[in-house]
């Protein structure tokens, strides 16, 4: 009867702050850097790889993000859809159907939303909320891995890798429990990447 | 004893023994129904239907507090776990889903019926095509776990499309998986007990079971809360049942110890209780013959009666004091006294008449208890004490002083009759300048649960239903087909406010039991196993899912085609039962209620939704939008307006009657007017400390009427009399104490209701007395002048 964990991979990024790298690159310092972003959109291409699927599924489409809680991720291919959280309300919409649900009826969606949300935002307090952050790397090139804390999320997404480039993020790894996972590539649409 | 006086004693006798075997057969009940209105028109009456025996009558609301969140957590799955083994409960929530794998496996069985999607464009080979894809864009996402078990049976979906459009009624925070309040201090369950609401009984055992299951679970320095219609239902009869016994046995003892003081005679106490004890019998057989049983709040309302009764047998015991002239006391107070008591007992009746046509089966109760009670009462007094006690009583006691302090009043009180004046015309000002703030307009007000079980219930309720119960909407019918099928037209409008956001979402119970039309409809949208195979083969093609692995499908499919329809009876042996009986209600006479309770978009007015919701359903027969507490308190908005005129009626017909027995214009102007002080000034007292009114505030008054016009009747016989006889200024006097103590112990009651009545009347009765004496005319006051005490 869980009906309201759908579309729980989104990602995006953008913008491109330009702050040197550092000797000791960490979680904090990460934040830091993400923090000055305040909105930025992108194109991504989604693949997933699915065990008792024949073939990998693409998907392609636009992401956005609005400090403070506003994330879009527009799907274009193969069939349009939305999926736009603006603080505790989700709203996805597939042909004419439209469904609007609240973020904390559906716990582990939410955990989800805050994932993405924490990163784009550099919330550090957020993710730490419910996963178990580590980063590696340096600030020109890193990989922020997220464990979920919550032994039910944990049953269903086993971790959370983003790569990113400076404050962008560029690949958004989810790996769920069963193996399944899901690998999306962004591409920061480059004009309105940039804020003062 | 003479023949005739043989047999007014058996006929007395006989009386009573009747009214007693009556009694012996009554169901007394204490329930909250008799602070519902009876006959509301047809939207109301599907909310009364709802409040009085639907799942909110048998819904329990449970909190856990204290401990820490772990063992609250804890405490909540091991009580539900014992709550579900109990054969008591229906339906115990608190959030674990676990708890609805019976209801996941009956959906996914009946899922080609049931979905709101299954159509014929769906198997087609492109609806098949989309359908598919839909589901495949849930693979590879933390949603895939739902949709991956049963890829191969339902590749189109219809398991996560019937539970996505089931009312995600939002439900509280989770925390481990259970409810939990908002600020996290709180585990919450919700329960419904498989007894009827009204099976008080019943619930009371549901009641104990969840406190002893509670007891056996939890870890010490958890404190269980419970709350919801069962709790008030069972708390407020015991307390009504103890209060009522405790204001009897102190009533009595007060009156007895008053009047044994009064009279110094245990003969004169005995033949006092009598016309009491008779009126209760009769009260109370009357309300059982009337009614078909007895509320336990009407024998709350009967302790009041004794003050009233007792007023009877203390003018008959003083004012029939001492035979004159070979004549008994009680011939002579048969010409004297008996003609006013008997209007002073008519203009009660008139009083009490209006309120037995009440819409509020308490108040009707009520009124007719006290008709019966008050005629049984007088006609005791009329003819069984000069029986037993043919010359009124016998002792002084302190009867002497009593007539010389009534003498003192009478004296004094013309002297403070301008200032009763001025006081009454200031009353109106008051009444005038407070007019809008006056008079209560919660339903709340006629309930006897207390202010702090209604907080706890509001946090509750907040918390577990988040104001989603508060709007439904109610669709009538006269069988089960016909009101599926309208509900089903009203869905379809709802739905259409979905997709727009201005409803949430509703839950409705074709969701689970289709109408036998839509369900043929939907059966024949399934194609047969050779047509869908070729479609499939067209959808799948070069798609992640080939066609060669759904088999399973095929075969639901084909299943379903020649399944049985779902039947309500058959539902209701199903883990679908407590979602159908909730859902729908079935009354005895075969009328069909469905309930859709609507969930509000966040951060939208109740009344917005409402409107739109209206605006949507407009044209659609025998389809109401409820909104909960805004119908309640319209309801009780008409049910006081009809009592204020009741009220107003009953008061004209008092009015009415004096007027013909007074026939004059100045003596019935000199008997209303302390009344209609008295009256004003009581209600200019709630006014001014700020307690608005109510309809037992209303009862109150009209009990003060009905009291005080025995005081001015007599007033105004005296002065006709040109007399003042101290017996009958001794007899009102000590028949205003008793009045004003026995309303003054009932202003005492824990029960808002008794109180609220006790505390109108005690003043309101001195007010009568005293604003009785004060207008005594000028001939009393020259009277007493010329008479020296």
């Amino acid at each position: 009867m869980r009906a309201d964990r759908r579309r729980v991979c989104i990602v995006l990024a953008a913008g491109a702050a330009a702050s040197p790298a550092r000797a000791a690159f960490g979680f904090d310092e990460l934040m830091g850097t993400l923090a000055q972003r305040r909105s930025g959109e992108a194109r991504f291409v989604e693949q997933r790889f699915v065990s008792v699927l024949d073939q990998t599924l693409m998907y392609t489409g636009t992401l956005s993000f609005t400090a403070p809680d506003r994330l879009a991720r527009h799907t274009l291919t193969p069939r349009p859809e939305s999926f736009v959280v603006e603080g505790n309300q989700l709203t996805l919409q597939r042909g004419e159907r439209v469904r609007r649900l609240a973020l904390d009826n559906v716990p582990e969606l939410a955990a989800m939303v805050e994932a993405m949300r924490g990163t784009l935002s550099g919330d550090g307090t957020a993710l730490k909320r419910h996963f178990k952050p580590t980063v590696q790397g340096t600030a020109a090139r890193w990989t922020l891995t997220l464990v979920p804390i919550e032994f039910r999320l944990l049953g269903v997404v086993r971790q959370l890798r983003i790569d990113g480039q400076r404050s962008d993020v560029r690949v958004v790894e989810l790996q769920l429990a069963d193996g399944d996972r899901s690998v999306m590539s962004i591409e920061p649409v480059a004009e309105k990447s940039r804020t003062p | 004893m003479t023949r005739r006086a043989v047999l007014t004693i058996a006929l007395w006798l006989g009386a009573l023994a009747a009214c007693v075997a009556v009694i012996l057969h009554t169901r007394f009940s204490a329930d909250l129904s008799a602070f519902l209105p009876a006959a509301p028109d047809p939207r109301q009456r599907a909310l009364v239907e709802q409040l009085k025996s639907g799942v909110a009558a048998r819904t329990l609301l449970i909190g856990i507090r204290g401990g820490t969140a772990e063992q609250r957590s804890a405490a909540s799955l091991a009580l539900a776990e014992r709550l579900r083994a109990d054969a008591s409960f229906e339906q115990v929530l608190n959030g674990d889903l676990s708890a609805f794998a019976a209801v996941g496996r009956w959906t996914l069985e009946h899922r080609y019926l049931i979905s709101p999607a299954v159509n014929a464009q769906r198997f087609t080979a492109e609806g098949l095509h989309e359908a598919i894809d839909d589901t495949l864009s849930l693979l590879g996402t933390p949603a895939g776990v739902l949709v991956k078990p049963l890829l191969e049976r339902d590749p189109t979906g219809e398991v996560q499309r019937i539970a996505e459009s089931a009312a995600t009624r939002g439900g509280p925070r989770k925390h481990d998986g259970v409810w939990v309040s908002k600020d996290g201090e709180r585990a919450l369950l919700m329960t419904q007990s498989r007894a009827d609401g009204g099976d008080l009984d019943a619930q009371a055992r549901t009641l104990a079971v969840a406190r002893e299951a509670f007891a056996a679970v939890a870890a010490p320095g958890l404190v269980l809360e419970l709350s919801g219609a069962p709790t008030f239902a069972v708390d407020s009869r015991a307390q009504i049942q103890g209060e009522t016994k405790a204001l009897a046995l102190t009533g009595t003892l007060v009156m007895g110890g008053l009047l044994l003081l009064a009279f110094a005679s245990l003969r004169a106490l005995g033949a006092a209780i009598l016309p009491v004890a008779s009126g209760i019998v009769a009260g109370v057989a009357a309300v059982s013959l009337v009614f078909g049983g007895v509320h336990g709040m009407t024998l709350g309302f009967g302790t009041t009666l004794i003050g009233e009764a007792v007023d009877y047998a203390i003018y008959y015991l003083i004012q029939a004091r001492g035979s004159s002239g070979g004549e008994p006391g009680w011939r002579r107070w048969l010409h004297e006294g008996w003609p006013t008591v008997r209007l002073g007992l008519l203009t009660s009746v008139c009083g009490f008449l209006a309120l037995a046509f009440s819409g509020f089966p308490g108040l009707a109760q009520l009124g007719v208890f006290s008709i019966a009670g008050l005629i049984a009462a007088a006609l005791t007094t009329r003819f069984v004490l000069p029986l037993a006690l043919p010359n009124g009583t016998p002792g002084i006691g302190l009867r002497r002083h009593l007539g010389r302090w009534a003498q003192r009043l009478v004296r004094l009180m013309p002297r403070a009759r301008h200032a009763f004046t001025a006081l009454g015309l200031a009353a109106v000002a008051v009444l005038l300048w407070r007019h809008d703030q006056l008079w209560q307009t919660e339903l709340s007000s006629l309930s006897p649960v207390s202010a702090e079980a209604l907080a706890l219930d509001e946090q509750l309720r907040d918390e577990l239903l988040s104001g989603d119960d508060r709007t439904m909407v109610a669709v009538s019918g006269t069988d089960v087909e016909g009101t599926l099928q309208r509900v089903e037209a009203v869905t379809q409008r709802l739905d259409g406010l979905v997709q727009q956001g201005q409803l949430a979402n509703y839950d409705a119970i074709t969701r689970w039991l289709p109408s036998q039309a839509m369900q043929q409809r939907r059966r024949a949208a399934l194609p047969d196993a050779a047509v869908l195979r070729a479609r499939l083969d067209q959808a799948t093609r070069g798609g992640s899912l080939p066609a060669r692995r759904l088999d399973a499908f095929v075969a639901d499919v084909q299943q379903s085609r020649t399944a049985p329809p779902i039947l309500l009876d058959s539902l209701r042996h199903t883990a679908l039962a407590p979602i159908a009986a909730a859902l729908l209600v079935q009354a005895a006479d075969g009328h069909v209620t469905a309930l859709l309770p609507l969930v509000h978009p966040p951060a939208r007015d109740g009344e917005a939704v409402q409107a739109a919701v209206e605006q949507a359903l407009r044209g659609l027969d025998h389809v109401h939008v409820l909104g909960i507490g805004e119908e309640l308190r319209r309801l009780y908005r008409h049910y006081l307006g009809e009592a204020q005129a009741q009220a107003l009626v009953g008061a004209f017909g008092v009015v009415l009657l004096m007027a013909w027995w007074l026939r004059s214009l100045p003596r019935l102007l000199a008997v209303c007017k302390p009344l209609l002080l008295a009256v004003l000034l009581t209600m200019a007292g709630f006014a001014l400390v700020g307690v608005p009114l109510g309809i037992l505030h209303l009862v109150g008054l009209l009990l003060v009427v009905a009291v005080g016009s025995n005081y001015s009747l007599f007033m105004d016989w005296m002065r006709h009399q040109a007399s003042t006889d101290e017996d009958t200024l001794a007899s009102l006097l000590l028949a205003n104490i008793t009045i004003v103590l026995s309303f003054g112990l009932i202003a005492l009651s824990q029960i808002p209701a008794l109180s609220a009545i006790g505390r109108v009347v005690a003043p309101g009765a001195l007010l009568a007395l005293l604003a009785s004496a004060a207008y005594a005319s000028p001939s009393a006051r020259s009277g007493v002048a010329a008479t020296p005490v």
